[in-house]
């Protein structure tokens, strides 16, 4: 592997929270990975089981959700839900095998821009040490 | 169900079970208790059953209650009658364990109201799989007939989840009909709900019968069972391992769908797998196919099954109507039993109990699932809390 590999995180990010965290990370001029590959979602909840699985079958490194922390959900209960079906897909990730490393999911306020950018960090090195997704060569998926 | 000591009626009928149970549905409708009944009545061509809601005394005297086949989930009978509320007459419906499990995960989703409903459930033998019945009626019926007098459940001739079960017998139905290892041509008929009782008193059946008996047989077939059930598990667990596994075990999908049609749990009117959304374009897969160097059709097999299996896990029975359904012969039924089997105690939640709990996804603990909270903390480092 060439060692300028850029991995590719699908990071689904709340609005409320997450998203405007990332984005306080940008503004106060903090770096992190161009891997991370932002996709703003309304609530965490919003991500259905299918969307972590399907970002994964169709070749992206890492899965990063990002919602409130919980108790500060913008519609109250939302993250407590997520919580719970990110269980599930960790739970169907890791009985089937594939690597349940390559999801994570993390609390992130819109104040935690520092926290943002090592997260997305962290996760980042997290996939290059693992390397590439290996749904990118399967041809019968 | 109450956990003081249950008591129970008995009936007799020389044809065993099926005779009481037929008997009871003629009870049940001539005395006025329930307005109509549904069960299977064998088709006109001799070659199948089909759910039929009937209150013909004419036409209940030719049913089945106790069919060899299960051609349609029982619970998608009672949610053709009941998912806009529930009706204007009392039906009494004969199903088996699963399809009153199903039943109850349905009432659960909102598509199934049972306010109107008598269920009545009856020890399983297992039912005989489709395919089979279909070529060969009379040797199915015959080979179903033993199975039923020999008053044990079956271990041939059925369908690979059948005989894997675990729920053969009573389930949070209204009435329950015991006859496993009791004497030949008898059976309990136990009350299992209030709404039971009352319609077993309405009928005038006396509960005199000692089931300890009939308790201890259910328990220790279900020891076994629980055993053959692990051991089959983790086996097919085993072979779908890994991406490589998972691939192989679904290399003969078609992509039909047909497990999922089947399915009495998966009752979205639009599935996102059947959607214009879950369709690429052309130009993508020629990209993709560029990149990999080939590109094998139908696509995302995987991701349909595993999709499914975080969509209806939680809530799937193993009444192994997709394995029946699948035309290449996929143990559909073996791997997602084997995932429901992980999820649902991940919860701690049972499928088709009817104990007021609702859907794992639909309820949440502020401090809850250790699991995810160290996935959260490793995100977090030192700084991380859950609250």
């Amino acid at each position: 592997m060439d060692k300028k590999y850029v991995p590719r995180i699908t990071s689904f990010l709340c609005k409320w929270c997450s998203y405007t965290g990332a984005d306080l990370a940008g503004t106060s001029r903090l770096q992190y990975p161009t891997a991370i590959i932002p996709i703003k979602v309304m609530c965490s909840s919003r991500v259905d089981p299918v969307f972590i699985l399907r970002a994964f079958l169709k070749g992206s490194d890492g899965v990063l959700l990002g919602g409130c922390h919980p108790g500060d959900c913008h519609y109250e209960t939302g993250n407590y839900h997520t919580r719970r079906r990110f269980a599930i897909v960790k739970t169907v990730f890791e009985s089937l095998g594939l690597e349940a490393e390559r999801i994570r999911l993390s609390w992130i306020s819109a104040s935690e821009g520092p926290k943002f950018a090592r997260v997305a960090n962290e996760f980042t090195e997290t996939i290059i040490a693992m390397g590439e997704n290996p749904v990118k060569k399967k041809i019968f998926l | 169900m109450n956990d003081t000591e249950r008591s129970a009626a008995r009936m007799r009928s020389p044809e065993g079970i099926r005779g009481s149970l037929h008997d009871f549905l003629k009870i049940a409708v001539d005395k006025g208790a329930v307005d109509s009944v549904l069960a299977p009545v064998k088709v006109p061509a001799e070659n199948s059953y089909a759910w039929i809601l009937m209150n013909d005394p004419a036409v209940i005297e030719s049913a089945s209650p106790v069919a060899p086949v299960m051609p349609v989930q029982g619970a998608k009978a009672l949610k053709s009658l009941t998912r806009k509320g529930k009706g204007e007459s009392r039906i009494l419906a004969v199903m088996r364990p699963c399809e009153i499990r199903a039943g109850i995960e349905l009432m659960k989703l909102n598509q199934v109201h049972f306010d109107n409903i008598v269920l009545v459930s009856y020890d399983c033998p297992g039912a005989v799989p489709f395919q089979d019945y279909v070529k060969d009626p009379g040797f199915s019926e015959e080979s179903f007939g033993k199975m039923i007098a020999s008053g044990r459940p079956g271990e041939e001739n059925i369908k690979p989840a059948c005989g894997i079960c675990t729920e053969f017998s009573i389930v949070d139905s209204d009435i329950h009909f015991g006859y496993f290892g009791v004497d030949e041509g008898s059976a309990f008929v136990i009350p299992v709900s209030e709404q039971g009782a009352e319609l077993l008193d309405a009928i005038g059946l006396d509960r005199d019968a000692k089931i300890a008996d009939w308790e201890s047989e259910i328990s220790s077939i279900r020891d076994k069972r629980t055993k053959k059930r692990t051991e089959t598990l983790s086996a097919a667990g085993e072979r779908i391992k890994g991406l490589d596994g998972l691939i192989n075990a679904f290399r003969k999908c078609i992509g039909c769908h047909n497990c999922m049609s089947v399915c009495p749990i998966c009752y979205c009117r639009q599935c996102y797998f059947d959607s214009e959304v879950s369709k690429k374009d052309p130009d993508f897969i020629f990209e993709i196919a560029e990149k990999r160097g080939a590109m094998a059709f139908p696509r995302d097999k995987v991701m349909f099954h595993a999709g499914r299996m975080t969509h209806m896990s939680l809530s799937c029975v193993s009444c192994g109507f997709c394995t029946d359904a699948c035309p290449t012969g996929i143990p559909v039924a073996e791997i997602f039993s084997y995932m429901a089997d992980i999820t649902q105690p991940t919860f701690e939640y049972i499928a088709g109990k009817n104990n007021g709990e609702p859907l794992p996804l639909r309820k949440f603990e502020k401090k809850e699932l250790p699991l995810v909270h160290e996935i959260v903390k490793s995100a977090e480092g030192e700084e991380g809390s859950d609250e």
